[in-house]
């Protein structure tokens, strides 16, 4: 494990107290513990342009996962790289030191590496990279807090992001889990059900991680983390894809948004001017 | 003011932001599905997909008509276009090194559209002007510091964009003697420093006001 | 990773997918067929179990070293797996220095993935003292040669790695004042060896036009927008799925994907039992190590 030598890491070998607390079981019943169907979505809290430094940005919540993401360019690609005619779609995902029961490091890690290109390869289907030749556009995803479900929630984020920053895309993404614990799915876990135990012995348990293109009906990013019988995956990635167009409309909602606040609503006479005289001029 | 999620959205609420009427333009998202290709022209800010028109940025759309066509097209507008130099389009750039060979700048600006970034560019000794290519010399028509519009002529290789200012309207527009005055052009290949008055070489632009 | 193989042009696009469409593949099979496999185990005598693994003209090596350490505090009773990857510089110029990294790091989250089940392999097996000691097990994987389709030839050469393992056995004895000692098995043939059955493989498939196709070469890789890698067990469960590359999916396909890798993967996990059970059986001698 590197270490960042400008900073003071905490004590090595610390461990969290949690390890030796009782571990919370849930009781059995329809609902869980936050009152949900299994199927229910948490209340999600999407608001794009919330970086004023960066092109675009955005900022969800869904329930108490709380994911930032800001976007910048399209830029020149800083390190000497191969000429290409495509544009570049960069990302980076981190978690906060603090975002998850154990304590972070500063460095990325393995798994933040993985969920990074897990959103890249979900927002690079979306993106007209054609649109942009030699250069990138860089995405900073950061995790400040973990209750579950955050490469779905960051998937969302992203994709909220670039649409914000004006980046010319086919679709936005919308991103979705589902945690199969036995017979029982459930929508967008929390933390508590993902580390749950409960169905580790059964047949089917597992994690899946769904990124959807709405308008096109396209998967873009799918993830399965867990045993599942090949019905019983198919019919998680069916509900994830249910519901990422659960949130569809309020990423789309948001969208218009803050495209209201961002551009003041354009004249269409005055706007017709200013693009034919771009015509003229070219 | 942002981390308070006191009024959530909950999922099962609908949006209905959907105004056809041109008083209050709507706005759309990416991936939106506006015209079949039948009724409407794809225009700027779409693309065409199963023979559909989408939008492919979150912004207002129009619908505009062109005398001699039947369609009207239809376009999304978010923003002044042109966000990274393309072929032929008009960058404006700061020359940051001029060697007996070439000269690069620092593109700032693409068409109308400031950069949040610079890009780098590279103008070439024989694209400098268009007659008597042969007998340029650089260090009489740029000096690091100048201001110089030019076209872009190629997305040229994985450092720099090629530029060219082989037209009368192309070249300085800005640039300072060496006395540090902004300098006054006096013909297509001097300027002159108005507290001095001393002349300097420079490939100037012939600028033109653009009527609005 | 395709970009460090080299380039297709548009003709060779066009042949490639066109072939896949009549389910006929420039190397003639047909789109499920996996080209053949060379496995050999027992290959490097300082671990505690290797796999040598040819697929195609891929090439991988793995070994397996047992050590002994301190498990998690979450799970006290159970041993540890760690994967680590490295892409030779023989495979690619590209990988020079720490240009294999990216791909590594894709080769060795998928291969976590797979194993991070509890149902895979198990790790109790692995425990000498509860919250004390426990074994860790090394898993190093050398790609020598890389000719398409990675990700399988390493699960592969993994799974026949470990079903090789054999772990010394230990003796926990307390002495009077209660302390703890692990005492080794003098016996070099007292060994413990790993139940791999539930072990899953990966099968990649990887979408070109609208067919997919199994175990790609690097050609048909380059063609291919988007793949599944799919962890399928003995039995047909699915263990770990993830989609890679630049494209996207339609569900329908994804759907199709997942029961012809289920179906492949299942064929596959026999056939490598077989083998490995036949090569173990015939002690064959060996003569050198790449031949």
């Amino acid at each position: 494990m590197p270490t960042d030598s400008r900073r003071v890491p905490g004590p090595q070998d610390s461990r969290s107290p949690h390890w030796y607390g009782k571990h919370a079981t849930r009781q059995e019943g329809d609902t869980r513990p936050d009152g949900r169907g299994d199927h229910d979505l948490r209340p999600v809290y999407l608001h794009a342009g919330v970086v004023s430094q960066a092109t675009g940005s955005a900022y969800i919540e869904m329930g108490q996962t709380k994911v930032i993401a800001a976007v910048y360019g399209p830029r020149e690609i800083a390190r000497r790289e191969e000429f290409t005619m495509k544009g570049r779609l960069c990302c980076e995902l981190k978690f906060a030191t603090f975002a998850c029961r154990r304590r972070r490091q500063h460095i990325q890690d393995n798994q933040e590496k993985d969920g990074a290109l897990i959103v890249l390869q979900a927002l690079e289907p979306a993106v007209c990279l054609d649109r942009f030749p030699k250069s990138q556009v860089d995405v900073y995803i950061t995790v400040l807090q973990d209750d579950g479900s955050a490469l779905a929630a960051a998937i969302t984020c992203a994709a909220a992001g670039l649409a914000d920053a004006g980046v010319m895309m086919y679709d936005i993404v919308a991103g979705c889990s589902v945690r199969q614990c036995g017979e029982r799915q459930l929508l967008d876990p929390s933390v508590g059900e993902e580390l749950s135990q409960e169905g580790e012995s059964a047949e089917d348990h597992g994690m899946v991680t769904v990124g959807l293109l709405p308008s096109l009906n396209q998967v873009s990013a799918l993830t399965l983390d867990g045993h599942l019988q090949q019905q019983t995956a198919v019919q998680a990635v069916k509900t994830c894809i249910g519901g990422c167009q659960g949130i569809y409309p309020i990423l789309k909602d948001c969208l218009v948004t803050s495209t209201r606040k961002k551009i003041p609503a354009l004249d269409p006479k005055s706007s017709h001017a200013s693009t034919e005289g771009q015509n003229g001029q070219t | 003011m942002i981390f308070c999620s006191d009024t959530p959205h909950l999922p099962e609420v609908a949006v209905t932001i959907l105004s056809t009427n041109m008083a209050a333009p709507r706005v759309c998202v990416p991936g939106e599905r506006l015209f079949s290709t039948a009724d409407c022209e794809a225009g700027p800010g779409t693309y065409v997909h199963h023979g559909y028109i989408y939008s492919c940025l979150a912004g207002y759309m129009h619908k505009r008509k062109t005398e001699g066509k039947e369609l009207s097209i239809v376009e999304v507008i978010r923003q002044k276009e042109d966000a990274v130099p393309r072929i032929g389009s008009i960058v404006t750039a700061k020359v940051t090194s001029v060697s007996g060979r070439m000269c690069k700048c620092a593109i700032t600006c693409v068409e109308r559209t400031t950069l949040r970034e610079p890009f780098r560019g590279l103008i070439r000794k024989e694209d400098v002007r268009a007659t008597e290519k042969d007998r340029v010399e650089m260090y009489k028509c740029f000096r690091p510091g100048d201001i110089v519009l030019a076209r872009v002529l190629s997305l040229g290789d994985a450092n720099c964009y090629l530029l060219s200012t082989a037209e009368n309207e192309l070249g300085v527009v800005l640039a300072l003697s060496e006395a540090g005055a902004q300098m006054v052009p006096v013909s297509w290949c001097d300027m002159q420093c108005p507290k001095t008055g001393s002349k300097e070489f420079r490939k100037v632009a012939k600028v033109q006001l653009q009527q609005e | 990773m395709s970009s460090t193989l080299g380039v297709l042009s548009d003709a060779e696009r066009l042949f490639i997918v066109h072939g896949v469409q009549d389910d006929l593949r420039s190397d003639g099979r047909a789109c499920e067929d996996y080209r053949h496999v060379q496995v050999e185990t027992d290959v490097v005598s300082n671990t505690s179990g290797s796999a040598r693994l040819r697929l195609g003209n891929t090439d991988i090596l793995v070994g397996v070293k047992a050590e002994m350490g301190e498990p998690d505090p979450g799970r006290p009773k159970e041993g540890k797996l760690e994967f680590f990857v490295d892409c030779s510089a023989n495979a690619s110029p590209e990988f020079e220095g720490r240009g294999g990294e990216e791909l590594a790091i894709e080769v060795s989250n998928a291969l976590q993935r797979i194993f991070n089940s509890r149902s895979t392999l198990d790790l109790t097996a692995l425990c000498i003292i509860p919250e004390g000691q426990c074994w860790v097990l090394y898993v190093d994987v050398l790609v020598l040669e890389c000719g398409g389709n990675l990700f399988d030839a390493v699960s592969l050469a993994v799974k026949a790695a470990l079903f090789n393992t054999r772990i010394p056995t230990v003796v926990v004895t307390a002495d009077d004042e209660g302390q703890q000692e692990i005492e080794l098995s003098d016996d070099p043939y007292d060994v413990k060896r790993l139940d791999v059955d539930n072990v899953p493989l990966i099968v990649t498939l990887s979408k070109i036009g609208h067919r997919h196709v199994v175990d790609a070469s690097w050609e048909e890789e380059l063609c291919s927008l988007a793949r599944l890698t799919v962890g399928v067990t003995q039995k047909g469960t699915i263990a770990g799925l993830n989609k890679e590359g630049s494209g996207s999916l339609d569900p329908e396909s994804i759907y199709e994907m997942i029961e012809s890798g289920k179906k492949v993967g299942m064929v596959l996990n026999s056939r490598l039992k077989e083998a490995l059970e036949k090569e173990e059986n015939s002690k064959r001698e060996k003569i050198g190590f790449l031949g």
